[in-house]
Order: structure tokens, then sequence, then C-alpha cells
């Protein structure tokens, strides 16, 4: 066996067959395998089935049609041989706020379990690893948003499982517990632990996932590795410049081989389908016009660009007009 | 599965059921609503009765001991469950190697542990202000059936759409109040009206109230082994329908 997950066309109609409510679609014959050891990243905009997809996954709900396998077991017919298998940090940290963290840690292997001899061990190495180890006997109802998190995701690992659920698993962290989390993430691929997370992050599932696939209006609309999805997208190349000096961005747009000038906070992103010809361009360009160039960058397609494109969501809005404002580059050295 | 797999499964199943029951315990017993609804109400309840009536506390101990036992017990499931699934930790069992029945079991147990304790304390007070215990064997039986019997009515009831404690609990509370006034408390059952008497046959409170009765010495309309039979029917059907409709509400997200 080498998939850790694997899902043929999954369906999830809701209210079918229920008088007076209208069958909603949310799931519609979706299929992908995710490897053993492999961090898979499930994205997708509010509403498009990625909670639907993972609510069937961990057997929380019954497909209306097509199968799905976790680790070999069906998610159907074996539901209880699924859960023995797998993890789950949902999107809001479920955790017992009225148990300390070493309480929430016991209940979980005691309810997965876990030998007794095992879990104090494990609860120790789980704790000291999230740092969490001098607030175990702490109510954790008195825990910020992070450290809860991050005793979910505790809780979550306590078994060992195989294969591990992440719903959105830094959404409205602070920095330092998105980067706790990633790290956390990245060592489960170290000891071959499956993680199929979904998130709203794009830079997330870019940083940390193998492959992704995205999710719209309830079908898979891509699925591949980030860096291949951008390649998909060789039109969305940009030169990034920034001037240390006002600049009319009506000329920028209108240089030779610029499709679109987009201002983005203090630099200027040209898309091009030739990032080569534009840089020398925009060079002459700035010297007849008396700018500095503060700094000058060629850029892929970003993962959030894929998505914006694959999904067809608006792009984040433009000040009306703004192919008229005037920018002023940050300070930095030519390049 | 076959016979030689099941016991195995039967006994992790148990233990696990009994883990949740502890934590519920541990969690949810000294919640603000479980007091109020589980204690502090049929407490109040049995004073506004009983105040002012020249009864002896032989014939009011057992109906004290009836209503806390209903109360409390019934108590758990829609305080627990609703809670659990607003806060989401529901879930968290859902997703856990074991069965719904086995969680039911285990909010159920929690119930039964909750309504024999504090049913315990108006007997113990009974006992010391004179009342006596006739057949031990019948009281421990009757408490313990009717424990179950209301720990699984509480978590049928929580089947009542809401997430919210107190959108379960009054309508919850709506279903057992006139329970009160059918099932021999108040009134005896062979002073009720013939349609009482009929009502009075399809409550378990009747059952659990003529059981204790018979218990301490206060005579009993029905023989106590059909209290007991007519208990286990009760808990049987409650925990089937509590199950399928759980079942039933899971599938639909709720």
């Amino acid at each position: 066996m080498t998939h850790a997950i694997e899902v043929e066309g999954l369906t999830k109609v809701y209210g079918q067959g229920q008088r007076g409510v209208t069958p909603v679609l949310a799931v519609d014959h979706i299929g992908f395998a995710v490897r053993q050891g492999e961090t898979f990243g499930f994205l997708g905009p509010n509403g498009a089935g990625k909670t639907t997809t993972i609510n069937i996954l961990t057997t929380l709900l019954l497909p209306t049609e097509g199968a799905a396998r976790v680790m070999g077991r069906d998610v159907v017919k074996d539901s209880y041989g699924v859960r023995e298998e797998i993890g789950i940090v949902p999107e809001i940290s479920n955790i017992y706020e009225e148990y300390s963290a070493w309480d929430n840690l016991m209940f979980t292997a005691r309810l997965y379990g876990v030998p007794r001899a095992e879990r104090e061990r494990r609860a120790k190495e789980l704790l000291t690893v999230f740092s969490l180890w001098e607030k175990r006997d702490t109510l954790s109802e008195g825990f910020s948003k992070g450290m809860k998190r991050r005793l979910c995701l505790a809780m979550g690992l306590m078994h060992r499982p195989r294969v591990l659920f992440l719903d959105e698993p830094t959404s409205g962290l602070d920095v330092q517990s998105v980067l706790a989390i990633r790290e956390i993430v990245r060592r489960l691929r170290d000891e071959g632990v499956t993680v199929f997370m979904t998130t709203h992050n794009i830079e997330e599932a870019s940083q940390s996932c193998d492959r992704v696939a995205i999710i719209n209006y309830g079908k898979i609309a891509a699925i591949d590795t980030p860096e291949n999805l951008k390649a998909t997208f060789q039109g969305m190349q940009s030169v990034e410049v920034a001037f240390c000096d006002e600049c009319d961005a009506a000329a920028l747009s209108g240089l030779s081989g610029v499709r679109e000038a987009r201002h983005f906070g203090d630099k200027w992103r040209l898309y091009t389908d030739a990032p080569g010809m534009v840089i020398p361009v925009v060079v002459d360009w700035a010297r007849q016009q008396g700018l500095t160039i503060a700094s000058l960058n060629t850029l892929g397609p970003s993962l959030e660009e894929v998505f914006v494109q694959i999904t067809g969501l608006a792009l984040p809005a433009r000040a009306e007009g703004e192919g008229q404002r005037r920018g002023r580059g940050g300070k930095g050295k030519q390049q | 599965m076959n016979a030689q797999a099941l016991w195995p499964r039967v006994r992790h199943e148990t233990a696990r059921a009994w883990i949740i029951a502890e934590k519920d315990i541990r969690i949810y017993y000294a919640k603000p609503p479980v007091i109020m609804w589980g204690i502090a109400l049929p407490f109040f309840m049995f004073l506004s009765w009983s105040v002012g009536r020249n009864q002896p506390t032989g014939a009011l101990i057992p109906a004290l001991v009836a209503i806390t036992v209903f109360f409390t017990a019934s108590s758990i499931g829609p305080v627990v469950i609703p809670w659990e699934k607003r806060v989401h930790t529901f879930e968290r069992l859902l997703t856990a190697p074991l069965s719904l029945p086995a969680i039911l079991l285990g909010k159920t147990l929690a119930g039964v542990v909750f309504g024999v304790a504090v049913a315990v304390l108006p007997l113990v007070a009974g006992l010391a202000l004179g009342a006596r215990i006739t057949d031990a064997l019948a009281l421990v039986i009757g408490l313990l059936l009717s424990a179950g019997v209301f720990s699984s009515m509480g978590v049928l009831f929580s089947t009542l759409p809401g997430q919210n404690v107190g959108s379960v609990m009054m309508p919850a509370t709506l279903i057992r109040w006139p329970l009160l006034f059918v099932s021999g408390l108040f009134i005896p059952l062979s002073n009720l009206a013939v349609w009482g008497q009929v009502l009075a046959h399809l409550s378990p409170l009747t059952y659990a109230n003529d059981i204790i009765h018979a218990a301490m010495g206060g005579g009993s309309y029905f023989h106590p082994a059909l209290d007991a039979a007519a208990l286990v029917v009760f808990w049987t059907a409650f925990l089937a329908a509590g199950l399928w409709l759980h079942e039933m509400g899971r599938q639909k997200g709720l």
C-alpha cells in the first residue's frame, strides 16, 4: 500500500430526500490520492467543500456516493479502523478547558487505549516539544489561542497516528505559534506521518506541502506540487520594481512588454510574458525619468495568484484608478 | 463481526464509555446548569409541595428520593451533550475509535452516578428522621434502574435541536414537569381519574416511585418485579430512540 488516502468519485449532497429542504451539492465526484508520508494541502475558498471532505475522511459524515479509504480502510465499512489510524486537529481547538494540559493528554491517551507506561512518557515528550511543559498543571481555559492550538495538536498526536488531519492549523495565530506549528509539520513529515492539511493560507501550503489540491464548487480544480502549479501559469510572471522617487504609473503600464502594472505597498509589479526583456526597458525608462531604482526583482506567479486564477476569485481590491497612482519607492540598493 | 471478536470489542467499548463518564463527572457535575436543573429545582419543588402538609416522614421520603433521582439523572444529558457540541469536544469523541453507542453509554453512566449519588442524600436524611427501608434489594435495584431510565431519557432529550443548554433544557423541563402529576408522587395513583391512571402507566416515573415506595414500606400499586421490568423496558426504549436520533442528527451534521 503506497497511498495513505484514496478518494474515488466522492460526492456529498446535504438535505437529499428531506422534505422541504433544497439539496445542496457540497462535494461533486472528487478523486485524489495522498501518498504515505506526504504533506498534502487541500485549498479552496469558503464553501468549496473542504470541510465536508475532511469530515467524510474522518468518518464524521457519510458520503452520498463514491468511496474513500484511509490506510486502506474504507471510511464507511470500517470507520472504526479508520479512527484508529488518524489524528485530527479541527479548526476550532476542541480541548477540555476545564482540564489542565496534562489531563487533556491523559484523557486522550486513555480514549485511544495508549498503554499506561507509554502515556506519561508520550505526554511529557509532546508537552516539551510544544513548549507547554511549564504549564502542564494549569487549567487550559487560561491558555492563549496559540497555546490551545498547540495543545490540540499535541492531543491529535498522542496516540501516534499514521495520518494527521489538520484543519486550518495556523488560522488566527501569532507568528511564534505559526512557526512552531510549521516546524512540527516538518518533523512529522520526517517521521513518515501523512499530513492532510486544509488551509486558507496559501503561503502556508506553498511552504509546507509536497502537493496541493485546489477544490472549488465541490470539484477538484487542480492538483499538483506548488511549483508545478505555479509553472502552469507562466503568464503571471512579473518584474517587481521599487523607486526611491514618485513615478508615473500610467507610463509604467505603457512600457514595452508590460501587460499590466500593479501597485503593492512600496513596489510596482509589472506583469509580463518576458521578464528578461522588460528589465532593460524599465532601467532605461528610469534613467530617462531621472528615477533611482531601489530594488528590482523578477517574480514567478505566487501560489496565491495561481489559486485566484483557478478558483476565479476576484483579486484583492485595487483602488479606483490605481493605474494612475503615483508611487514612491522605498530606500534600498539599486540593482 | 464473529463472536470471538465481539467480546473484546464489548469490553473495549465499555471501558471507553467509563472513561467518558469519568470525564463528565469531573468536568460537568459542578456546572451551574446541572446544579440548578438537577439539584436546586427538585429540592425547591419538593419543599413547595411538602411544607404545611401534615404527612409522616415515611410517606414523604420515598417521593423525595424519586423526584431527586428523576431530575438529577435526567439533567446530565441535556446539559453535557449540547455543551460538548457547542465547544466541539463532542466531535473529538465521535472521531475516536469507539462507537456512538459507547459514547452515549458513557453519557448515561455519568447520569446514573449523579442520580444515585444525589438521591442518597435525602435517603440518608430520611433515615435519620425515622424513615425505614423494608426491602434493601428492591431499593438498590429501583434506584439503579430509575437512574438508568432517567439518564437515558436525558440523553434522548439532548437530541432536541440546539447547541445551547437553555434551548435544550427548557423543552426537556416542559416534558418532565407534567410527569410529576401523573406518576403517583403528589396524588396516589388510586385517586387519579381514569385518564390519569392511563397516562400513569405510560410514565416511567410511576414505576420508579412505586418501587421506591415498596422498598421503604410505603406499599405499592404494582408488584416491585413488574416495576423493575417496566423500568428495563423504558431504559431500552430510551437508549434505542436516543441512539437512532443522535445518528440521524450526526448524518445531518447537527
